[in-house]
């Protein structure tokens, strides 16, 4: 497969080298003191449950206001679920983007986007992160993992940008990463659950 | 419903606020009573918000995806698109008006009827007269149960909200409040004499009205007042609750130049009334 990444770039850390296992040590340390607190604040949650309250606020930012993005914004676990999620509303009226970052049932951040990003909305059926992800597993996804030893590090739901065949389409992209491998980006149409594209890069 | 950015719900003349303001207040005042009234600290310093990343995909590879939009916007695709369906509620609403327009010729009819039996006996008469009063009666309900189906269609959900409504008068001049929520513009609300005569009596002045996100949010508000020291800014912490419309009352009457915001009494709580049954 060729490189079709033009130059993307997961900002997750990667596995690999002494200074993830340090983190990692250090990491594990910390968690034995807060894992009680953590796990009672952190629940993850599949991305369509919280879009209800996204939208809310949303609307009430900008009546013409549609989800354009949305991202994982912390770790993803086996079923797709995340802590946080955070979704990305363009308003045509405003020519602006706002973004609200979700955990535990609230808003903890809402902000405008330091760029222009005019994008076109989201599909309203799109599959959920967990359907999403299982797709991916099946089409090459749980392969990678096993043989590389890799993660999935990021999923993002938009229109367009990564479906070259169809740009109308909304998809899924996943994103798989292994320490000194190139990473495999996999797309799932975001109607039908079906894989539509995979490189690596 | 057509709402500006960063919106207040009304930007009326100042007396239709005050008499709003005093409306909603007095409407909930009993809810309140029986409600959580919660009492909220004026800090002198903004409090810290949390800082966390978000989106970091897309910021990381804003100038690709941007790329592959600009792409996407040079090509230009026909497509066969099927046209929207009409909302069933709006069809059933002709509906309804169309039998209730029916009813109308009935009695139109049986007027007409009455007008050629003016020689009818008074026992008769009474009769028809209490036929055209039921009739009447019937098209009342039936306009009536129409007004409820359309009142809980457009007006039965509240959606988040905020009251911001100003008590009491300090000692000295009081001549107007800035408020700014975050990420919003300032908005400056001058005071004019009839509104500070109205303080002075104990009414309710509102401030804002306006829809807002449902989050933990940090509003700033300083008081043109020979009570606030120039420059000074006081911060509010609330969080308004989803589809709830959320008041804070800023209680100006113990405002002292030299204990600063912290003199300003804040409360807050929720205003859960919703529209008498008995008028659906």
């Amino acid at each position: 497969m060729r490189d079709r990444t033009h130059g993307l770039v997961d900002a997750r850390p990667r596995p690999g080298g002494i200074a993830p296992v340090l983190l990692m040590a250090g990491g594990l340390m910390l968690a034995a003191c807060v894992a009680p607190v953590w796990a009672a604040e952190r629940v993850p949650f599949a991305a369509r449950a919280g879009l209800d309250l996204a939208k809310d606020a949303a609307r009430s930012w900008a009546s013409d206001a549609a989800l354009v993005y949305l991202e994982n914004d912390e770790p993803l676990d086996a079923t797709g679920a995340a802590a946080r999620w955070g979704y990305l509303f363009y308003s045509p009226t405003q020519d602006k983007a706002r973004v609200y970052s979700l955990r535990d049932g609230k808003i903890v951040v809402a902000e405008y986007l330091d760029m222009r990003f005019e994008a076109p909305p989201v599909t309203g059926d799109w599959i959920d992160s967990r359907a999403a992800l299982e797709a991916a597993e099946r089409g090459g996804g749980r392969e990678f993992r096993e043989k590389h030893a890799g993660t999935l590090g990021t999923m993002l739901l938009m229109r367009g940008a990564f479906a070259e065949d169809d740009p109308d389409q909304t998809t899924w992209t996943l994103i798989y990463t292994a320490p000194g491998a190139p990473s495999l980006f996999i797309v799932v149409d975001a109607s039908e659950g079906k894989v539509r594209r995979t490189w690596r890069g | 419903m057509d709402r500006a950015p960063h919106h207040p719900i009304r930007r009326a003349g100042r007396l239709p606020a005050i008499v709003l303001a005093a409306a909603v207040l007095g409407a909930c005042a009993s809810a309140a009573a029986a409600q959580t009234v919660t009492e909220v600290k004026v800090e002198r310093v903004k409090p810290k918000q949390e800082e966390q990343p978000t989106l970091r995909f897309l910021k990381e590879n804003k100038d690709f995806i941007r790329a592959r939009f600009d792409l996407l916007r040079e090509k230009t695709r026909t497509r066969q698109v099927e046209g929207t369906e009409i909302d069933p509620r709006f069809l059933t609403y002709q509906k309804m008006l169309g039998e209730i327009q029916a009813g109308r010729d009935s009695m139109v009819v049986a007027n007409s009827a009455q007008q050629r039996l003016e020689l009818f006996t008074s026992v008769t008469q009474l009769g028809a007269l209490e036929s055209r009063l039921d009739v009447m009666e019937r098209l009342l309900d039936e306009q009536r149960e129409r007004l409820g189906v359309i009142e809980n269609d457009f007006t039965g959900d509240q959606e988040t909200a905020l009251l911001v409504v100003v008590t009491g008068h300090p000692n000295g001049t009081l001549t107007g409040i800035d408020l700014a929520l975050d990420d919003r513009a300032p908005i400056s609300v001058p005071l004019s004499t009839e509104q500070c005569s109205t303080l002075r009596r104990g009414g309710t002045v509102e401030v804002f009205h306006g829809f807002v996100e449902p989050r933990e949010q940090i509003i700033k508000l300083s008081v043109a007042s020979d009570r606030w020291a120039a420059g000074e800014s006081g911060y509010v912490i609330l969080y308004p609750t989803r589809d709830h419309l959320s008041l804070l009352r800023l209680d100006l009457s113990g405002m002292d130049a030299g204990r600063g915001a912290p003199s300003i009494q804040a409360s807050t709580w929720l205003h859960s009334a919703g529209t008498p049954s008995g008028e659906r």
